[in-house]
């Protein structure tokens, strides 16, 4: 059942492929091209910087001793929020860019194929596996299908907020004439007390912290236990199956 | 200034507006209010030939804070504003005349300065009981207030009530307070919220509109960007305290002293817009950061309904748990850790239990 | 119908009826009909608080530590009293006492708002009651500045001075658009000052609105801003640091001197010009002694400024405390607030409900559910009332008893209880303005004693400012500059349920709240405020509140034009916002969860 649509290129399609021309012997794909491996890496470093001074913004550090004049430390966790905020904008945006130019597995974490029947038998067979009831998981050269609907709602989606709600957040500080206020400014007719904002930024942190436990977890288990690798894939770039 | 009765135009010309600004402001008038050109030049006569700009205060559900604010202004004095800038027709607080004498105030002016006078709203309608949680001349408010927008040349919302809701529309709302702007849907409205507004913000909005002959300029939400556009926050002097990271921890510790920041006592200054920290307050004597309590965000739409105004996190209340994002958070994330953990364990057990197997046939 | 109330008033509501609606120059919304019979005499008197905002219902499941700012928005012009009521309550609930210095402070801050609420009171809300705008024009200005002089050496008493004003006022009076001045009842018989004394008053009414913007400075540097400034449980949130890093961002020695400035300018200007134009208006009307109602019967007064902190026992407070029932001024009654025999609040005539309308609640239990429902005899329909009908249910204000009886709180209240306990602060300023009015004792029971008592007050606690200033200082002298106990700030360190009561005076009257706290947050909120005990509707029994009485009997010049009707009412400074508070329409609910 091979589509022809440029949504063609799904997981579905991509594990058809696997199973009909290469799972025949030990083979190995070349998945995560380099822009896309890079750009990974930035990005959970923007994450890491990210949500640790996010933390501290929303639940304060203890009081600096000492002349005012000596101490910029708030200032200085505000100042890597906000450069972290812009590489990670930044990357994101090249990786949207990357979705179009790169490979057809570079698109996959911008969308879920919500309509179609079979993604959702893949779906079920993943939750099986994960819930030890398949003894076998399936093999996919890019994401799995659970993957790429966590992917796509507790990542993807998760940081467009993040970026829509921390860029109105700063248009704060830049005021109501900056191009941050008049991109982003929006947001405050849907929270007119801007508190909101803040307090759904904060909780977005949470929810990518949660995504970033799981996705660590479930790369390294599968790594461990499934028949492909997952960890060497995002830094060689090649999916290796294993049997 | 020949004459007894001084005229609005007479007023704005002493203060310096041109004849040109003056027109420019009728036009503006019309078209707000979706008149022809025609009708800028009749606002143009009204204007130079009839007097002082009369306006109408009313009150609704509210405290009375708005107008006790209103006439402490230091400049221009109160005393100034009413008898030489504005014509304070209809003030129930502070008017002579009373019932059906006081009434028959609101009749005559609607009819006399149609479309000409200045509707100011202190406090909101409720709808609940028919509106009959606040009557006035034995029938609810909300018909009042209603009746006196149709004809009016702008309104202005007074305080947090009349823009947002303010206290009687926290949760529950029982009286099903409403802001004005719920209700009146087909006026300018002017948002100048606050619980109170500053006195000056007050008193120079007023004066705005006369001297210069124009309506301000509104963000996004109908404020004046003149007083609205910026945090407390930005201007806060305690801003330096903020940014080293100098925070009072407790009530009258030692940072409490020192003046530092009051960010971790829940100060709410980096999400509210308004005036304080640079017009400060009773002719600049203080404001609420300077004299130690931190802003809890009276001008912020439903300030009231965001958690202890002592907390950094707001407090979200869903499906009868009540906690702030970082609990929320940390227990959703702790959650998943467990699941991780528990997850991870019987990934390895089954795996333990499988590999004796494999590991004697590699043998 | 001529009913004899228990209270000993004689109600006769034959004769016509006339209706003040909007009864103006008072905080929130207030309507009054009277039954006048053949000679224009007040027979029956209906007074009815038309506005309700369920404040106590809101505050609900919140965070004690927050209920001062919900509560200090029921009223913004008596902006502060709840707040200091509310904080009272949370800390005599979880047992929280705070240190000397904040009790000085928060005197000095109530006292503030009685300085400045009176001199508003006076000048803004009640003096057009007495003066004649109009007749000031008339005044030659000559004579007027002699008046002046004779009565005070206040310094703007010049003949250019009152000139330059009447000149402005005739200015403004010609162009036709007479703002707050229009249609009232100018020219009618009850004003009895000449044009001189019209034209005094006026100016004072114009530098008193200038000034009074400069009294309340001392809450704006205390509390951050005024109206609604800021309060704190267990404390202030000012602190003090006299001379130590950093003491410019706190209470510092500048901003000590800036509070004591004002302090001396208000002791001037309520000396110099508030306490003589009341004398000279007094002269002139004292002939004139209606509205007296139930203040020669039955008074309360909480009593209030502790003098040393976290005791708030008679002996401890500086303004009187007790209660004088039916007219025995030779006991004064002591008052417990968490007895649920002395406080209760009845609703028969109020529109909520209550499962046995025949009976009080005290606040800790007191349920509400709104039910807005008309006597049969009503004119008019439910969203236009031509006339009330006294007979049902006819106000948003509950009707408060003591034991049983309606009684009047306020300026004049506390003045009574002082001077019959023989308090020399109270007694003495008393006899002296009778003795220049050359009026009897009895003479205080009137509209005129009520607004005298509160320019003597007024005057009194201009002085208690200067009092617990100077303690502040001494006691900063001292070294200690404590100003807050965080001890118990954090939730966790309260015991899982609470209970607790604070009052004030605030500058209408008897203030109380009550609280119940479970697991850290509001259980049940209950204010009972000054004008829900004097603006309060009949009780079951059928006694009438102190609005109501005082208008009895009270003859009306020109039924067109009920100027006495104004005069009277006003003497009582209403305050609708804070006496229509109560519960919400989940009110049953609570009822029920507290039989569990």
């Amino acid at each position: 059942m091979l589509d022809k649509s440029p949504q063609a290129l799904t997981a579905a399609v991509a594990a058809d492929a696997v199973r009909s021309g290469l799972s025949a012997e030990r083979g190995v794909v070349y998945v995560y091209e380099a822009p896309v491996r890079l750009w990974h890496w930035i990005n959970a470093a923007a994450i890491l910087v990210l949500g640790l001074t996010g933390y501290f913004i929303g639940s304060a550090i203890p009081t600096m001793p000492g002349e005012t004049s000596d101490n910029f430390l708030f200032g200085y966790i505000r100042f890597a929020h906000f450069s972290a905020g812009y590489v990670l904008t930044l990357g994101f945006l090249f990786r949207i860019y990357w979705a179009f130019m790169g490979n057809p597995h570079a698109k996959q974490i911008f969308y879920v194929p919500l309509w179609r029947k079979s993604y959702w038998r893949e779906v079920w067979h993943e939750i099986r596996w994960y819930a030890f009831v398949a003894a076998e998981p399936k093999k996919y050269v890019a994401h799995n299908p659970l993957a790429q609907l966590a992917m796509f709602f507790m990542f993807t989606l998760a940081i467009a907020f993040m970026i829509v709600s921390g860029f109105a957040l700063y248009a704060q500080g830049t005021g109501n004439d900056s191009w941050q206020y008049k991109l982003f400014g929006w947001v405050f007719s849907i929270w007119p007390n801007s508190q909101d904002v803040h307090t759904w930024h904060h909780l977005g942190l949470w929810m990518i912290v949660t995504f970033a436990l799981i996705h660590i977890y479930t790369a390294v288990r599968e790594d461990i236990v499934s028949r492909q690798s997952i960890v060497s894939s995002i830094i060689s770039g090649e999916r290796e199956f294993r049997d | 200034m020949g004459g007894a009765a001084e005229t609005f135009y007479g007023v704005i010309r002493r203060q310096g507006i041109t004849r040109r600004s003056f027109h420019k402001f009728c036009s503006l008038t019309a078209t707000s209010l979706g008149l022809g050109p025609l009708a800028a030049s009749q606002i143009a006569n009204a204007l130079e030939t009839k007097p002082r700009v009369p306006v109408i205060w009313m009150h609704g559900l509210e405290c009375t804070c708005c107008s006790e604010s209103f006439i402490r202004s230091a400049h221009p004095l109160v005393k100034d504003v009413v008898l030489s800038m504005i014509s304070l027709d209809y003030d129930a607080l502070i008017m002579a005349a009373a019932g059906h004498q006081a009434e028959a105030i609101l009749e005559e002016i609607r009819a006399k300065y149609k479309g000409e006078y200045v509707l100011a709203v202190e406090g909101n309608p409720p709808l609940n009981e028919g509106g009959m949680f606040c009557i006035d001349g034995g029938k609810p408010f909300v018909e009042k207030l209603r009746a006196m927008a149709e004809d009016s040349m702008a309104i202005i919302a007074w305080g947090t009530c009349a823009s947002w809701g303010c206290v009687q529309a926290a949760k529950p709302n029982p009286t099903g307070a409403t802001p004005i702007d719920k209700v009146i849907t087909n006026k300018p409205i002017i948002k100048v919220p606050g619980c109170p507004p500053i006195a000056e913000v007050m008193t120079a909005l007023v004066t705005f509109i006369t001297t210069f002959g124009k309506l301000p300029e509104l963000d996004r939400q109908g404020r004046p960007k003149m007083f609205y556009s910026q945090r407390i926050h930005d201007k806060c002097y305690r801003r330096p305290h903020f940014d080293a990271g100098q925070f009072v921890e407790g009530w009258d510790d030692e940072s409490a002293r020192k003046g530092y920041c009051l960010y971790k006592m829940g100060c709410k200054g980096p999400t509210t817009y308004n005036a304080c920290s640079t017009v400060r307050w009773n002719g600049g004597v203080s404001f609420p950061i300077q004299s130690g309590h931190g802003c809890f965000g009276c001008s912020e739409d439903g300030f009231w309904d965001k958690g202890s105004f002592y907390d950094r996190l707001t407090t979200i209340r869903q499906f009868g748990i009540e906690a702030n994002a970082d609990q929320i958070g940390m227990a959703a994330a702790g959650a998943v850790g467990l699941a991780v953990a528990a997850h991870a364990a019987v990934t390895a057990a089954k795996r333990l239990t499988r590999k004796p197997g494999r590991v004697a046939q590699e043998k | 119908m001529g009913a004899q109330t228990p209270n000993g008033f004689k109600l006769d509501h034959s004769g016509k009826r006339i209706v003040i609606d909007p009864l103006t120059r008072v905080e929130g919304h207030l309507r009054v009909e009277v039954n006048l019979d053949s000679d224009n005499v007040i027979r029956n008197a209906v007074s009815s608080g038309t506005m309700w905002r369920g404040i106590e219902t809101i505050l609900r499941g919140r965070d004690p530590r927050d209920a001062w700012a919900f509560t200090e928005r029921i009223c913004g012009v008596c902006t502060g009293t709840h707040a200091l009521t509310s904080v009272r309550a949370v800390e005599n609930a979880l047992g929280i006492t705070i240190p000397e210095n904040a009790n000085s402070i928060r005197n000095i801050m109530q006292l503030c708002l009685q300085v400045h609420d009176h001199l508003v009171h006076f000048y803004h809300l009640h003096a057009l009651d007495w003066v004649d705008v109009i007749s000031a024009l008339k005044a030659d200005p000559k004579a007027t500045s002699a008046l002046a002089q004779s009565v005070s050496s206040w310094p703007l008493s010049s003949p250019g001075y009152f000139k330059h004003l009447q000149i402005r006022l005739t200015k403004f009076v010609e162009s036709g658009q007479l703002g707050p001045f229009k249609n009232a009842y100018w020219g009618h018989p009850a004003y009895k000052l000449p044009p001189e004394a019209n034209l005094m008053a006026l100016a004072h009414y114009l530098e008193a609105l200038d000034f009074q913007k400069d009294v309340v400075k001392i809450h704006a540097i205390y509390g951050g801003k005024n109206p609604h400034p800021n309060w704190l449980v267990g404390g202030v949130a000012c602190a003090i640091n006299v001379d130590g890093t950093g003491a410019v961002g706190a209470i510092n020695m500048e901003r000590l001197n800036l509070v004591s400035s004002i302090i001396c300018r208000s002791i001037e200007f309520v000396e110099q010009v508030y306490l003589p134009d009341v004398a000279v208006i007094g002269s002139f009307y004292k002939d004139w002694l209606y509205g007296g109602g139930l203040s020669a019967k039955s008074i309360m007064s909480y009593g209030d400024i502790p003098e040393n902190a976290n005791d708030y026992s008679a002996k401890n407070l500086k303004q009187p405390r007790g209660v004088i029932l039916n007219g025995n001024f030779s006991e004064v009654l002591p008052i417990d607030h968490g007895d649920p025999e002395q406080i209760q609040e009845f609703v028969a005539h109020s529109w909520y409900k209550y499962p046995d309308e025949t009976r009080g609640l005290h606040p800790w239990d007191g349920i509400t559910e709104p039910n807005f429902q008309l006597g049969p005899n009503v004119k008019g329909t439910r969203t236009d009332i031509k006339e009330l009908d006294e007979g049902g249910k006819y106000s948003w204000i509950k009707a408060p008893r003591w034991r049983g009886n309606s009684v009047e709180v306020g300026p004049l209240a506390r003045y009574i209880i002082g001077y019959v306990q023989g308090k020399a602060e109270f007694k003495e300023p008393t006899e002296k303005l009778l003795k220049t009015l050359d009026l009897p004792f009895a003479a205080l029971f009137s509209t005129l004693g009520r607004t005298a008592a509160r320019a003597l007050e007024c005057q009194w606690a201009a002085h208690q400012m200067r009092y617990f200033q100077d303690k502040l200082m001494a006691h900063i002298k001292t070294g200690d500059t404590a100003t807050a106990n965080v001890d118990k700030w954090k939730p966790e360190s309260w015991p899982k349920e609470a209970k607790g009561y604070g009052f004030t005076e605030a500058p209408r009257g008897a203030l109380g709240h009550w609280i119940k706290i479970k697991e850290t947050k509001i259980d049940n909120y209950q204010c009972v405020v000054p004008t829900t005990w004097n603006g309060s509707p009949r009780d079951p029994n059928g006694n009438i509140g102190a609005f109501e009485a005082s208008l009895m009997d009270t003859p009306i010049a020109d039924p067109e034009k009920p100027l006495e009707i104004l005069r009277t009412i006003h003497s009582f400074d209403p305050c609708l916002a804070c006496s229509t508070h109560v519960m919400g329409p989940d009110g049953q609910e609570m009822a029920t969860v507290k039989v569990r």
